[in-house]
């Protein structure tokens, strides 16, 4: 057990220098940092006029107000700042670097293989955007609706998001895993890029069919969905349950996967 | 070097799968459908064993399995049949004891960050090999002393010479003072002043902390001035292991005898005494069998008009590029 610990505080360690280190290397490159941070907000914009469109039609969407889709536009706005800030360059980069060979170094190293391939690039200008519009929609969407300001609220949603975070990580790593045995995955990823997509707008919007493959098959309805549906008080105690179960699930899955997918890195010729 | 074995390696295999497509979009629309797949055995089945402190040089033509080999040792890739151990470990479990002991250097692959100064990846290292704050000064300081690179530790990587990036690349992989140093071709694209401080270096390294080291390198002058043992890989086999001097030994005992003439003489005349490899009237040289190297000296001597007369050694390049072609 205390050898798990220090292990477990030993890779925190590490991540904060990784972070230092990112934060260090990409600050080099002054107009590509400001630039990054202008083209995701304007990404940004693209889904606040999702909202905009909500409140000039004033259209309920399934019994969620314009109010309720701008929590839930927040909400996707900070999970998806989140993912493109800490996994996406390294989720993007995976299969080009098993073509490569370029994860050679890195094999040897005394610490987790997947934690340092998947976690090591962190980009600070991308989310700026995306967590900082995210919050403010957050927090005025749950102004106007009236949501109690209580520790079941805030943990539950906090909890979701970052249930959110971890799914997504699962979610779209896994088809890029596959860069293990197929080298390029491109045709797979852009599916899966897609699928982000289908979090654009509430998941209720759906078929009961494409809801239930969406929630339990491949749960890309959780990553954020149920953060929204949790403080609106429409969600379930089996989708709570499943919100807490899922990630942990699909984390195993993923670790599984990439064990089986390292073991057939064939690098490159030098 | 001591008689515990640092490295074991035991009928390692490593295959590759690929596939050959003929030229033109006719035949890659032709592949989409049907593949031939073909088996590549990159290591054939080696064996080996290396002492605790030796240090060894892997030769051998391009492709012939080298860096194959050095990436199994490491655990970077499973072997497709065989055994290996380092220092009692099986390589590809990657156990953490394992990597704490190895590093491994590849002239090609960088493990330092672009865009940081070297002693930020260094600083990383520091916490991913455990090393507590005073070893890591001491070693930090000992070896940018010995590689004379202190004064660039704050300096970008990617503003370092490609010298310069390979003495922080080598220190990167030392800072945890592993016992087992793997080196592919750490010289490649040095000039010959970079390359002589880096194998003076590591010939010391070696002496003072009894690292065993395994190193490939295409310069003859690395592997003759650091390892007293070879393995010449070819087509994934071992086709020598020993000394390098004395890798002509293999191919039966021959000399070679370099001659100047006063005056010209008949090409006709020389050939009967051996090989004639270069004539141009004035100058031979001729190869003959080591048994018979005291009567030809004699013969010829006494026959020709010579001038200057020396008697050497096949060159050792020559023996290797012999066993290359013989595979």
């Amino acid at each position: 057990m205390n050898e798990i610990l220090k292990e477990i505080r030993k890779h925190c360690f590490i991540y904060l220098l990784i972070a230092k280190n990112c934060l260090i290397g990409q600050m080099e490159y002054r107009f590509n940092f400001v630039m990054g941070f202008f083209i995701e907000f304007m990404w940004l914009f693209v889904r606040i006029l999702y909202v905009i469109v909500a409140y000039q039609t004033n259209i309920v969407i399934n019994g969620l107000t314009p109010d309720a889709v701008l929590l839930y536009t927040g909400t996707y706005s900070i999970i998806i700042g989140v993912y493109t800030g800490l996994f996406g360059h390294n989720f993007y980069e995976l299969p080009e670097h098993i073509r490569n060979g370029t994860l050679d170094t890195l094999i040897t190293k005394p610490i987790s293989l997947q934690f340092i391939i998947t976690l090591r690039n962190i980009n600070f200008s991308w989310p700026l955007s995306d967590v900082i519009g995210g919050i403010t929609m957050v927090v005025l969407a749950w102004n106007r609706l009236g949501i109690n300001v209580n520790i079941i609220n805030i943990v539950g949603f906090s909890g979701l998001i970052l249930s959110g975070i971890l799914i997504s990580y699962s979610v779209f790593l896994l088809p890029r895993i596959f860069s293990f045995w197929l080298v390029k995955t491109n045709a797979i990823t852009s599916i899966s890029e897609e699928l982000h997509g289908f979090n654009r707008m509430p998941y209720l919007i759906y078929n009961k069919w494409i809801q239930r493959i969406g929630i339990f098959v491949l749960p890309i309805f959780l990553v954020a969905n149920f953060p929204p549906l949790f403080v609106l008080h429409r969600l379930s105690y089996i989708y709570i349950l499943w919100g807490i179960v899922a990630p942990i699930l699909f984390g195993f899955i993923v670790r599984m996967v990439w064990n089986a997918g390292i073991r057939n890195y064939t690098s490159a010729s030098s | 070097m001591s008689d515990i074995t640092a490295i074991e390696v035991k009928d390692l295999i490593k295959s590759f799968s690929y596939y050959k497509k003929e030229l033109g979009l006719k035949n890659s629309i032709k592949n989409l459908f049907k593949r031939e797949q073909l088996i590549k055995e990159a290591v054939k089945g080696i064996s080996f064993n290396i002492s605790e402190g030796e240090i060894v040089g892997f030769l051998g033509p391009n492709g012939a399995g080298k860096t194959t080999t050095l990436k199994m040792l490491s655990g970077i890739l499973f072997p497709t049949d065989g055994y290996a151990t380092v220092l009692g470990q099986v390589p590809w479990e990657r156990k953490k004891d394992f990597k704490m002991n190895i590093s491994i250097v590849m002239g090609q692959k960088s493990q330092l960050w672009w865009d940081l100064p070297a002693n930020e990846s260094l600083y990383l290292n520091k916490y991913i090999y455990e090393i507590n704050d005073n070893e890591y000064k001491f070693s930090l300081e000992e070896l940018t002393e010995l590689l004379d690179v202190k004064e660039l530790l704050k300096v970008q990587v990617r503003r370092l010479s490609l010298g310069e990036r390979m003495k922080m690349e080598i220190i990167a992989a030392l800072i945890h003072k592993p016992k087992v140093i793997l080196l592919d071709e750490p010289t490649i694209g040095l000039d010959i002043i970079s390359q002589k401080k880096i194998r003076e270096f590591l010939k010391f390294y070696n002496q003072e902390n009894k690292t065993t080291i395994i190193l490939t390198s295409h310069y003859m002058k690395d592997i003759e001035e650091m390892c007293k043992r070879t393995l010449i890989i070819n087509e994934g086999i071992i086709a020598y292991d020993g000394e390098l001097s004395k890798i002509n030994d293999v191919f039966g005992h021959k000399k070679i005898i370099k001659l100047s003439f006063e005056e010209q003489i008949d090409k006709k005349d020389l050939e009967k005494f051996g090989n004639l490899r270069t004539f141009d009237g004035f100058n031979a040289t001729l190869e003959v069998d080591k048994s018979t190297i005291r009567s030809c000296s004699y013969d010829i001597l006494n026959r020709f008009p010579a001038a200057d007369f020396n008697i050497e050694d096949i060159p050792v390049e020559e023996g290797i590029s012999l066993l290359y072609k013989r595979g």
